[in-house]
């Protein structure tokens, strides 16, 4: 397969890679899924980067904390600080924070934690979908969610027990809003108005943020299980529901897109990749 | 004994004469072990042995003739399942069972299936019970060369809200929880099972549990080494965590009436499991692309001495292994603990010796298991023989510490147990008040029938992405295992105690009954079933009696229910897998109630045709398919409105079942996307599987039924006499009906149940139906 060279990274304890990179190829992308210490793999050579979900390194310390010490992520910090697009999903994402390539104001440091999720009447893993809109100052330069419109409402599902962004002192007032690019909303694209819609008591509603260029995301919820329109819950409001409703067979191939595929297609888009479908 | 060897250390060779202080011996050992074995089977070990067993011939046989591992009081019934059809590859015998799946790209995919107990040590330890439930159930799958792509838990408890309703909370919580962090965190989608509450399980909780994988039918792996291995040296690779002295006597624990024993439940570890499973892939990979033939099988009860042992024994082999090999957490374990001790995430692997420092190489470098966990790597550590015995070693002089005749080890032992009938009590209730809001109601936020969306919202279902339809949505989960192709797997568990209580024949029955409709509900043909055997002490001729009918039970409905789609054979449903569970009873309390527990897997040509629970549109027709009889027993209605439990339970009609799912398999085909949905009438009858579809439709328009008339007839509303309710689109329902089916009412706009003079408004219902399980199992309890 031709295409964009985008490397999948396996640390001990992934557990999303497989399907994360089908997601991928499915938009004309090469994705591969590269082990955390194969130094034959040539990452170097990679044009972009995904950390998928699961439980790297068993959370040890905290989840994502050992993963983003290991030798694989300083060619990552080194491709982002070089402007090639990196997303982490749900452990992933965990793994950009503990890294401090998100938000990245400072170089190095860790602003950010993803926190255990906060909600009324229990605690531990929550697995729901949600809703999404994008943040209006990052969406425009962030790869991943290029194709997005202001204002699209996206549903996602999450599956996670520590998703609750938190940021360093003062960092979330002033400059939050400029990294936040993803947040949760109302199934009609309002304010969500605490649990469930924001599922986790996240700071700002967010429930993904980038560097302050746009070339890094990091994000909760799960594009990579909605890929394909046939995965979205049948019970779900708003217009991808009717869709999935609507859905009738015979179904080969993967069938139609679902609410997901934005991300990985706004990632070839960037490399002015197109699949017709 | 051969004569060129030593004795085993410790023992004196006994071939001489009769021993008279054997009998005392034996007793002292039994005594100071904790052995399971009677002094008649330590006869008998000596007998084998020639001389008085060592301490690890001592532990290895009482683990292989307990229950647990030789079946001894199950075997006789056991035999009268069907396993075979024509879709079966590999029935009962190995870790897990095998049926033909489909054939993609050209490559042939196999689904594999296995079934399991957890229940002891759950209901001590509930975390670390149900974690390591999973961790054992995926083994058993992973070691067939497949890749696992669901579990499911099937799970009893206690009454929460009863007099030891505490202790029972905090075991559904505790259960819950260990099941979301194995399986989460080894990324397996969780199918849903199901969850009954009834004080009968106070003191005995029931958490069985089931695995699905998939694998290339021409890369099964059998848990034996292959026959290449008597011209070619074979190896024993033991690779995993170190061998501690956790589980020591496990399957001894499970075979015994319950008593507090904390050191024998095992700790689990997911992640170890995760880079196992990433690292045997990649080893079984290598195998397969060389043709290497290779057995391959996980360590569970028993440990070492059990894995090794079955290896070598099923393909008539002997073995000899070095324990000085054995990578150990802790130094100084007596040798009959570090080959019994049932430390979890280890595999066996049998492979020629010349390949095996490459497969270690790819445990042990390309992974970094040593570096992931303390102690964990893959290590030889013994040799396989053509000489049919096994043989354990240790210390520089390779001492003798065990040997016996392989074939002896694996041959278990057999007993025929006595039985006698004990029928449940048969008494009706003098009058059955019937008030449909109120009794709806009650029923729908009631702890049997509240939702259970608190359980499921802890598991992850869509890990790998292939999950369709999650539970809740339908009467059992559908995933599409296998990208790019239509083919989809629905999967449903079931076992009512309530009809098993008084008539444990159509306890087996229905368990089958209902598993099979929730399957076809989907769209799916039933490929395969597994069962678990959760009864009380067989050495109790009552409780034996309820096993042997609740065997005839399952086996009866599987002959009635197989449904071949091309072939026009009568083969039955095959029961590929299974697993028994005696003693769930306490020291106090009686036998938990008959609670055979079955697993249905079923195949969609067409995962786009799979269907779910949710009205979709006002106007369609409601059809019934199944009479409603006046067998109320055990029902739902009885327990929570009537507060009896019955005598009269549905009679299972074997050919009315057959015929009923042919039905909804042929109106999907014909009618496709106007069948809009399908659920199976069960718990609460036709009132309450409707009102179930309704509320299934809540999250996105709200629409309900309308019941002309059903007045207030309970046996109309409530039976659970087994059936199905399908909504059909407006004016698409065929006129030419058979005789069991026919149009009962239509949907209407608004979450409501509407008959004849009465009317129930679900909306006012839905936070309880919705909310309750949580309000009593988590929130009570301060938990934020």
């Amino acid at each position: 397969m031709s295409g964009p060279l985008v490397a999948v990274l396996q640390f001990p304890g992934s557990n999303c890679e497989y399907e994360t990179a089908r997601a991928a190829r499915s938009q004309g992308l090469d994705a591969r899924v590269v082990r955390w210490n194969d130094r034959s793999a040539g990452i170097e050579a990679c044009d972009a980067f995904i950390l998928p979900g699961g439980f790297s390194f068993q959370d040890r310390v905290r989840a994502g904390a050992v993963a983003a010490k290991e030798a694989v992520m300083d060619a990552v910090v080194r491709a982002a600080g070089a402007g090639k697009p990196v997303l982490g999903i749900c452990n992933g994402a965990q793994i950009l924070v503990e890294s401090g390539l998100v938000p990245g104001w400072s170089a190095g440091n860790v602003e950010a934690a993803l926190a255990g999720n906060m909600s009324p009447g229990r605690s531990g893993y929550l697995s729901r979908w949600i809703y999404l809109l994008p943040g209006q100052e990052v969406a425009a330069r962030c790869p991943w969610l290029s194709l997005m419109e202001p204002g699209q409402v996206l549903p996602l599902p999450i599956a996670h027990a520590e998703g609750r962004f938190v940021f360093a002192t003062g960092g979330a007032s002033s400059r939050g809003p400029q990294v936040t690019a993803l947040r949760y909303c109302a199934p009609d694209g309002g304010d969500p108005g605490g649990f469930p819609w924001n599922p986790n008591g996240s700071c700002d509603d967010a429930a993904a943020i980038s560097n302050m260029e746009g070339n890094v995301l990091a994000m909760m919820p799960h594009p990579e299980r909605a890929a394909c329109l046939w995965q979205v819950p049948p019970s779900l409001c708003g217009p991808w529901g009717d869709r999935r409703r609507a859905l009738s067979g015979p179904m080969e191939g993967t069938g139609p897109e679902g609410p997901g595929a934005t991300v990985f297609a706004g990632l070839a888009n960037s490399f002015g990749v197109r699949v017709d479908r | 004994m051969t004569a060129d060897r030593p004795a085993p250390a410790g023992c004196r060779d006994d071939r001489s004469g009769p021993d008279p202080g054997l009998d005392s011996a034996l007793i002292g050992e039994i005594e100071a072990r904790g052995l399971a074995m009677t002094l008649e089977e330590a006869r008998h070990l000596a007998s084998i042995v020639g001389r008085r067993p060592t301490p690890l011939e001592l532990h290895l046989f009482d683990t292989m003739w307990s229950e647990h591992c030789s079946y001894k009081s199950s075997r006789s019934q056991l035999r009268t399942l069907p396993t075979d059809a024509p879709q079966v590859v590999l029935g009962p015998g190995e870790d897990a069972g095998v049926v033909r799946l489909c054939v993609h790209d050209g490559v042939e995919y196999d689904l594999v299936i296995a079934h399991e107990s957890h229940n002891h040590p759950s209901q001590i330890l509930p975390v670390e019970g149900a974690a390591t439930g999973i961790g054992g159930i995926v083994r058993d799958v992973y070691c067939m060369g497949a890749d696992v792509i669901g579990v499911l838990d099937l799970l009893r408890f206690g009454d929460p809200l009863g007099p030891r309703g505490s202790r029972t909370r905090s075991i559904v919580r505790g259960v819950v929880e260990g099941i979301w962090q194995y399986a989460n965190a080894l990324g397996v989608p969780n199918l849903g099972g199901d969850t009954v509450f009834c004080g009968s399980y106070d003191d005995n909780c029931l958490v069985n549990v089931v695995a699905v994988g998939l694998a290339r039918h021409d890369w099964i792996v059998h848990s034996y080494v292959p026959e290449r291995a008597r011209d070619e040296e074979y190896v024993l690779i033991l690779v995993g965590k170190p061998t501690d002295d956790t589980g020591f006597g496990g399957a001894t624990f499970a075979s015994a009436v319950l008593e507090e024993q904390l050191g024998a439940v095992q700790v689990a570890d997911p992640f170890l499991k995760r880079v196992l499973s990433e690292a045997n892939r990649a080893v079984q990979r290598l195998l397969h692309e060389r043709g290497i033939e290779f057995g391959f099988k996980d360590l569970g009860a028993g440990g070492i001495a059990c894995v090794s042992s079955e290896m070598a024994a099923h393909s008539g082999m002997g073995i000899e292994l070095d324990l000085d090999r054995v990578p150990v957490s802790i130094e100084g374990l007596p040798p009959e603990v570090v080959a019994c001790a049932e430390t979890q995430e280890r595999f066996g692997l049998a492979v020629p010796r010349d390949i095996a420092p490459d497969i270690i190489g790819i445990y042990n470098d390309d992974y970094e298991l040593p570096r992931l966990f303390p102690g964990a790597r893959a290590e030889v550590v013994g040799r396989f023989t053509p000489d049919p015995v096994y043989r354990v070693t240790r210390g520089a002089g390779r001492d003798l510490i065990a040997e016996a005749p392989a074939e002896a080890i694996v041959a278990g032992v057999s007993y025929e147990r006595p039985w006698s009938e004990a029928p449940g009590d048969q008494s009706e209730p003098a009058e059955r008040a019937c008030d449909p809001p109120a009794d709806i109601e009650r029923m729908l936020t009631g702890m049997a029938c509240c939702s259970r969306s608190a359980i499921w919202s802890y598991y992850d279902s869509e890990v790998q992405g292939n999950t369709m339809l999650r539970p809740g949505e339908s009467d059992a989960v559908v995933i599409r295992p296998l990208p790019g192709s239509s083919v989809g797997i629905a999967i449903s568990g079931d076992g009512n105690p309530f009809i098993g209580r008084i008539d444990p024949f159509q306890g087996g029955a229905h368990a089958v009954g209902e598993a099979v409709r929730n399957v076809v509900a989907t769209g799916a043909r039933p490929m395969c079933a597994t069962d678990c055997l959760n009864f009380g002490n067989p050495e109790d001729p009552s409780v034996f009696w309820q096993f042997r009918e609740s065997v005839r039970g399952i086996a009866h409905a599987c002959e009635c229910l197989g449904l071949p789609d091309v072939s026009e054979c009568e083969a039955p449903l095959p029961i590929v897998s299974g697993n028994v569970s005696f003693y769930n009873q306490s020291p106090g309390g009686g036998p938990i109630p008959p609670s055979p527990i079955v697993c249905v897997a079923g195949r969609l040509d067409d995962a786009s045709h799979a269907r779910g629970i949710g009205l979709r549109s006002a106007g369609s027709s409601l059809l019934l398919l199944g009479e409603r009889m006046d067998a109320l027993g055990g029902s739902l209605y009885y327990r929570e409105c009537i507060g009896h439990a019955g005598g009269r339970v549905p009679g299972f009609d074997g050919t009315l079942e057959r015929k009923m799912a042919l039905c909804v398999l042929e109106l999907l085909r014909d009618l496709g996307d106007d069948v809009h949905a399908c659920h199976d009438i069960s718990e609460g009858g036709l009132a309450v599987a409707l009102a179930e579809m309704s509320l299934a439709s809540r999250s996105w328009t709200c629409l309900g039924a309308e019941l002309p008339d059903t007045g207030r007839d309970p046996v109309a509303l409530y039976s659970e006499s087994p059936g199905y309710v399908l909504e059909i689109a407006q004016g698409r329902c065929p006129e030419d009906l058979p005789p069991f089916a026919r149009v009962v009412g239509r949907v209407v706009e608004g979450l409501v149940i509407r008959g004849s003079g009465w009317s129930v408004d679900l909306e006012s219902i839905a936070s309880g139906h919705f909310d309750r399980l949580a309000s009593v199992v988590w929130r009570e309890e301060g938990l934020t």
